[in-house]
């Protein structure tokens, strides 16, 4: 019998949760911060854990291996949860986990695996277990009293991104609001104002996981050669 | 006939491997369910009931309960070989792609939890290596039945466990796809008890040679849901 795709994988690969509501941006974070982190040679793989389709999936994989090239299309796996996108990642995270050793067994080079799920403010965090670094993301559209209402999300993640701040106005939503409110429930954790259409803020995005996650070490497949 | 007072902590191992909050990933599988949904297939309390029992008596009774079965057997005896021909046989058998990656990936993680508090269990830990190794799949009913073992559950309580298993998560999928209510979910497992005992006494005593499967209809429909661009559940 060959070797299972699923078998225990050699090497763990750090891990980042992104988590966030439905269309706050996640999908579009990452494909700003793929291409930075590729500038400085870092490798990535993608699991999107999509509610009820594979959309996201597909998107990332169009726009960033079959188009950008900046992986291979199988680097990019979309996960069903059975509707439990909140169980999928902290209470079980067996599914993802599999995954997440399949795509360590086949690619042992990667410098970091992005795990993105779908969740609100309430319920959201990851498993210590599936993810290192947790980043978790909302958009000023749902108001600017979204940080002060707290949650698992808000809270526990590593890194807070507030999204969509150009809608900010449109929407009568105050940065400073969100900004106060941030900083009162986060304490010293950081949060970033971001516009991942534009691509503002998502160089500090960048910058974050390189100094946390990867602790400025440079790309594995650097060390190995 | 057992004493009320005779309880153990067998007991318990039993209850902690059969709830629904024991993280094997089962809970994203819908076992084809979300496409005949889709059809408009499944509309009735009663038509998933029946639906289980197709299951129950001509798919996963007949394969896994029996391949469970004989993994117990096996570790009664020593044979370890037979074992892993038992994996692989198993394996052989999930037609669909889908549901046996779902198998193979839920046996993986089993075994692992179980690993992770039993400890020095000899056929526990000589299975998790093969499995490492990439000798044996690690596929779902012989993980199962290797880590009940572990724990000192009996075979035929491991084969209830198996097929009650099994129709709570098809249940429960049921549920959040809104076929059928929470209080109607309860009564259609309460009416496959009897289904659910009479396939572990058909099947678990048979010999491996003897595995078969006949349900083509749920084939196909497995095929159709691993195809749909949209849906919750794994196939």
């Amino acid at each position: 019998m060959k070797k299972s795709a699923f078998s225990m994988s050699p090497r763990r690969i750090p891990r980042i949760g992104i988590g966030g509501p439905v269309g706050c941006g996640k999908t579009m974070l990452i494909e700003q911060v793929v291409p930075l982190l590729s500038l400085d040679g870092y490798k990535v793989g993608i699991i999107s854990n999509d509610v009820i389709s594979k959309e996201d999936a597909e998107r990332m994989r169009k726009n960033l291996a079959t188009e950008k090239g900046l992986m291979s299309e199988d680097l990019v796996i979309g996960v069903a949860t059975g509707g439990c996108p909140h169980t999928a990642i902290r209470e079980d995270p067996s599914m993802n986990i599999s995954i997440v050793e399949e795509m360590e067994s086949k690619h042992d080079y990667l410098d970091l695996i992005f795990i993105e799920s779908g969740g609100d403010n309430i319920t959201t965090t990851f498993s210590p277990a599936l993810a290192d670094y947790f980043i978790y993301i909302i958009d000023v559209s749902a108001g600017d009293k979204y940080p002060r209402k707290r949650g698992l999300g808000i809270e526990t993640c590593d890194l807070l991104v507030i999204n969509k701040i150009d809608l900010a106005p449109h929407v009568g939503a105050s940065l400073k609001v969100m900004e106060r409110d941030a900083k009162r429930i986060r304490g010293d954790k950081p949060f970033i104002f971001v516009n991942s259409r534009t691509g503002k803020g998502t160089k500090e995005v960048a910058s974050y996981i390189i100094k946390d996650v990867l602790f400025e070490s440079p790309p594995w497949t650097s060390n190995k050669n | 006939m057992n004493m009320d007072n005779e309880i153990s902590l067998e007991d318990l191992s039993f209850l902690q491997l059969s709830d629904s909050f024991f993280p094997t990933g089962l809970y994203t599988t819908s076992n084809g369910l979300e496409a005949l949904f889709y059809e408009g297939k499944l509309k009735k309390p009663k038509h998933l009931q029946d639906l289980i029992k197709t299951f129950l008596f001509q798919q996963i009774g007949p394969t896994d309960c029996t391949a469970l079965g004989n993994v117990y057997d096996c570790i009664n005896s020593s044979d370890l070989a037979e074992i892993l021909r038992t994996d692989q046989m198993i394996y052989s058998m999930k037609l669909i792609e889908e549901v046996r990656e779902a198998s193979v990936r839920s046996g993986i993680q089993l075994l692992r939890c179980v690993n992770s508090f039993v400890l020095g269990n000899g056929i526990l830990e000589h299975y998790q290596r093969l499995v490492k190794n990439g000798e044996a799949s690690g596929v779902y009913p012989v993980s199962f039945a290797v880590a009940c073992n572990s724990l000192s559950i009996t075979k035929y309580r491991a084969g209830l466990m198996l097929l009650y298993g099994f129709t709570i998560t098809v249940v429960a999928a049921a549920i959040r796809l809104g076929i059928l209510q929470h209080l109607e979910g309860q009564k259609v497992i309460h009416n496959l008890k009897p289904s659910i005992l009479s396939s572990v006494h058909s099947n678990i005593q048979k010999p491996l040679s003897s595995m078969w499967q006949f349900a083509p209809i749920i084939d196909i429909t497995q095929i159709k849901h691993e195809q749909m661009d949209s849906k919750m559940f794994v196939t």
